[in-house]
């Protein structure tokens, strides 16, 4: 169906040429998916872009060939090109909320390529439109027709998304993380949604994912890509399950799996080679633990048994597990700070029957007989949650978007005013304190926030970014600070001379490096991490949560670890609490929550977790029928 | 959407009230008395407080104003003290020539301004924008009266085709009519360009770049349909509120077209009542232009709300 041949792709920026494919080659057969998996900067939405023939104008294309049903894409013009997206090609993309006009309703967007592609009239194709909706499992498809994007929920938008792109029957499918934005529970639906479509419609799917979990579910074959080169492919359980190329193997022995416990994530070190000039060897061999001086020469994808991989080594490699490296070593976890000191009955934080409201409208104007009335519309995202932190320990806060998790981690140290409840905080109580007489709960209590890049301020450097703290709570003299922000970037594993560095001269997992070491800056006994690896890639995510691991052993710092990423939170937390619609439906060890969950909202979220191993959820009753089809 | 157009006219209402203290306000500081006025230079004090009497000059201010705002709201406006005529057909007769002045050069400045910042937003980087840049930040930069002396240079003096100034009204044929339009048009639109094309530009691209702009790209539809249906309908709504305030500006700018062009309208009617002191007509005139800007800015919200589903259904919930 699909062909990519020898494709080479080129981007002119400011900074030179950028190489984002180097000659891939893939091929999706009729009614079969494949999964593109990478990392960011691995070229994988470029894939995307370029079969649909919509590469911005700096893209350049030096060589290969793209063939869609037999014809090039790439040779065809502009008009033949848009006559192919939509019609024969569909793309659903990866953000929900920015892919939907905002100005336009939805059954207009889901239609109008019939009245492009297929002549319908107006009416005609929002009367499609109704029908594409209700096919994709919208309970209400007129009024979500007649309804404008902002009006609904992210997996609905989603929905409708795929609707739009089926609209003119496609063969193909091309989806660019289309779950990543949702939450887990969407996502499975989403998932669920697309296998079903697939059955029934035939469709041929390119998949294109950072997630092997969801991978896992959805497609036949998955390639993955590395710094713009397909490194390996073959049958997802097979590659899944005995990755041959170090990348693969490290990318999967970095994620944290559940129901697998403790010692240390296993991560890759380094990051992606510079692509304005990408070595002629292998292009991982700089992170590779098993690089030999055979890396240096140009690697080629072999045929090995069933797959494909890009390594000499490849049979010898075949059944060497990642290992475990140098500053990811279970750094003997035994003894953790907070054990060895003297038992401290009362806990770090205590919070108590802690309310947080916020009034959405003040509701529509109606009369009781001559007296205005309203009724204001008010939510409450921290709804009476009583919770207790102990000193060095790492209370996990799972739940969806929307649930509750970052307004109860900020109401917590009262960066949010709460409505009703207490505080205590390091044995005081800071909830009936006016904000100006925090400044000892502000040292003790720190926060690390999910996006470094908008939480780290641009024109200071790292010096100053860290040396600021010291110097509000003088914690050292002025000619010690120096010295200071050495030790604390040595904390986080940056080298010293990060420090005349400026936020965007670093990469993701460095920038968040630097948040943690500014919460780390006062000495604190208790941090906030909301969401703190969820912008950042998997491989990079690994070495964060280690750190953080590290850090709450050799210091006795205790975490409140937020996240929606239910894996990551069971692999760091001691203790697991379940956020749902404001209130804390489950709250217990880590373990306790993953073997045995109570409430049926935590059932419910832990099923639907796209997992690497283990028995595939999702692919159920429809995923035999659909293997008859495909074969 | 009811309760939304009956708060914003509310708010015009206290607007016009807040306007009309001020300018009765201002004016009834100043150094001038009407019955002076009135009576002329040789008039005895004895006289002079006669007919303040008379007008009631010498109420407290506050009776004054009610009298002045009762008698706009009942459609008296009162008398110019320079023509010794009702200011009602006055300021009707003037408002009727400013407003085709204005509405002319309005449409034109939209339509123009909003094209060329399509225009210039597609070729952005290139010459044609570079060049629609700097044609249109000159007519922003130098002031409406030099303009209006090249228009007339060119127009009127060099190539002979149009008066240099004045007004025919439409019974003497549309063509004389139109001739005394368009030098002044001109001016005013060259004058604001800027401000809509500049606007138009920097929207649509931004918008161009975005995701849902990729995504009608993905759906195989026309360039005309990306550009005009889905990315045009959201770059216009910032372009909408600035058109407004601009109809505003367009309000200032004919004060200054139309005197030199001699344009027997609303901003020569102005300046004429300034120079010899007729305060009722400045008064008049100065709160009709004030409520053309309040009413200009409701129909901005409006239309802003119109385009814009997330206000048109009330507060955003996201």
């Amino acid at each position: 169906m699909l062909a990519i041949d020898d494709l080479t792709v080129r981007y002119r920026t400011a900074a030179g040429e950028i190489e984002a494919l180097s000659s891939v080659s893939l091929t999706v057969a009729k009614g079969s998916t494949l999964a593109l998996v990478g990392e960011s900067g691995s070229g994988k939405s470029t894939v995307a872009l370029a079969a649909m023939g919509l590469l911005p104008p700096e893209a350049r294309l030096p060589a290969g060939r793209i063939l869609f049903d037999g014809q090039d894409i790439l040779t065809m013009n502009a008009e033949e090109r848009r006559r192919l997206r939509g019609s024969r090609i569909g793309l659903v993309f990866q953000d929900p909320f920015s892919v939907l006009n905002p100005s336009l309703r939805i059954g207009d967007q889901v239609g109008e390529g019939l009245i492009h592609h297929r002549g319908f009239t107006q009416e005609r194709a929002f009367a499609r439109a109704i029908e594409l909706l209700d096919e994709v499992g919208i309970i209400n498809p007129e009024a979500v027709a007649k309804a404008y994007p902002h009006e609904l929920s992210g997996g609905m938008r989603q929905r409708a998304l795929i609707a739009g792109a089926l609209a003119s029957e496609p063969e193909l499918l091309i989806l660019d993380e289309p779950t990543t934005a949702l939450d887990v529970t969407i996502e499975a639906q989403i998932l669920d949604l697309l296998e079903s479509l697939r059955v029934r419609r035939g469709l041929t799917m390119l998949f294109i994912s950072h997630n092997l979990g969801v991978v896992r579910r959805i497609a036949d074959e998955v390639a993955v890509l590395y710094a713009g080169q397909i490194v390996e492919q073959g049958a997802t359980e097979d590659v899944l399950q005995r990755p041959v190329h170090p990348y693969a193997k490290g990318l999967l022995a970095a994620i944290p799996r559940l129901g697998q416990k403790k010692g240390r994530l296993a991560s890759i070190p380094g990051r992606l080679p510079d692509l304005r000039n990408p070595p002629t060897g292998c292009r991982f061999a700089r992170r590779c633990p098993f690089a030999t001086p055979d890396s240096e020469a140009p690697q080629v994808l072999r045929d090995i048994g069933a797959r494909k991989v890009r390594c000499t080594q490849a049979e010898a490699l075949r059944d060497i597990a990642w290992p475990v490296l140098g500053e990811d070593a279970p750094s003997s976890p035994v003894v953790r700070a907070a054990d060895a000191a003297p038992a401290v009955t009362e806990p770090v934080v205590a919070v108590e029957g802690l309310t947080k409201r916020f009034v959405l409208s003040n509701g529509p104007l109606r009369f009781e007989g001559w007296r205005p009335m309203r009724t204001p519309v008010i939510i409450s995202p921290v709804d009476d949650i009583s919770l207790e932190v102990a000193a060095g320990e790492v209370l996990g806060l799972v739940g969806e978007s929307g649930s509750g998790k970052t307004t109860l981690g900020r109401t917590i140290l009262r960066l949010t005013e709460a409505n009703s409840g207490t505080i205590r905080i390091a044995g005081e109580t800071v909830s009936d304190k006016p904000q100006r007489a925090l400044e000892s709960m502000r040292r003790t209590a720190q926060i690390v926030f999910q996006n470094p890049d908008s939480s780290l301020n641009p024109r200071k450097t790292i010096r100053e970014l860290l040396g600021r703290p010291i110097q509000r709570f003088g914690l050292a003299a002025p000619g010690d600070i120096p010295a200071r922000v050495n030790a604390l970037l040595d904390l986080v594993r940056l080298p010293a001379h990060y420090a005349d560095r400026y936020a965007h001269q670093m990469s993701g997992g460095e920038k968040q490096r630097v948040g943690i070491a500014r919460a780390l800056a006062t000495e604190p006994r208790f941090i906030v991490c909301d969401e703190p690896v969820s912008a950042l890639d998997v491989s990079v995510q690994a070495a964060i949560v280690n750190l953080l691991a590290d850090l709450r052993d050799r210091l006795g710092v205790a975490y409140l670890f937020i996240s929606h990423d239910i894996s990551i939170v069971a692999h760091l937390a001691d203790r697991i609490a379940v956020m749902h619609r404001g209130k804390m439906v489950e709250i217990g060890s880590a373990e306790e929550v993953m073997r045995a969950p109570r409430h049926p909202y935590t059932i419910k979220l832990l099923s639907a977790v796209p997992r690497v191993d283990g028995p595939i959820h999702g692919r159920g009753p429809t995923a035999v029928s659909s293997e008859i089809l495909s074969a | 959407m009811v309760a939304y157009v009956a708060r914003r006219l509310v708010f015009v209402v206290l607007v016009l009230v807040a306007v009309s203290m001020l300018v009765f306000g201002i004016t009834a500081l100043l150094p001038a008395n009407v019955a002076y006025l009135i009576l002329g230079s040789f008039a005895t004090p004895e006289q002079v407080h006669a007919l303040e009497l008379k007008l009631g000059l010498t109420d407290p201010i506050w009776q004054q104003y009610l009298r002045w705002a009762g008698g706009f709201l009942s459609g008296n406006l009162g008398e110019s003290t320079l023509m010794n005529r009702p200011i009602g057909p006055i300021l009707a007769e003037a408002i009727g020539r400013s407003l085709m002045l204005t509405g002319v050069s309005f449409v034109l400045i939209a339509v123009i301004g909003v094209g060329l910042g399509i225009v210039a937003a597609l070729r952005h980087g290139r010459p044609l924008d570079h060049g629609i840049s700097v044609a249109t930040y000159l007519g922003i930069a130098v002031p409406e009266f030099f303009w209006a002396i090249v228009v007339i240079v060119i127009f009127a003096s060099w190539l002979g085709w149009l008066p240099a100034s004045g007004y025919e009204p439409l019974s003497a044929g549309v063509w004389e009519w139109a001739k005394h339009l368009i030098a002044p048009t001109i001016t005013l639109v060259f004058g604001h360009l800027a401000h809509v094309s500049r606007l138009t530009r920097s929207s649509m691209i931004e918008v161009m770049q975005s995701p849902y702009v990729t995504a009608a790209r993905a759906k195989g539809l026309p360039e005309r349909v990306v550009v005009l249906h889905h990315a045009l309908r959201n770059a216009l709504l910032p372009t909408i509120t600035v058109l407004a305030l601009d109809f505003g500006r367009l309000m200032g700018g004919i004060v200054v077209v139309e005197t030199v062009f001699a344009y027997p309208g609303l901003g020569r009617l102005v300046v004429f009542s300034i120079q010899n002191r007729d305060l009722p007509t400045l008064q008049a005139a100065i709160l009709v232009v004030a409520a053309i800007y309040a009413f200009a800015n409701l129909l901005a919200d409006l239309l802003y709300a119109r385009f814009n589903p997330k206000i048109r259904f009330g507060r955003n919930v996201a």
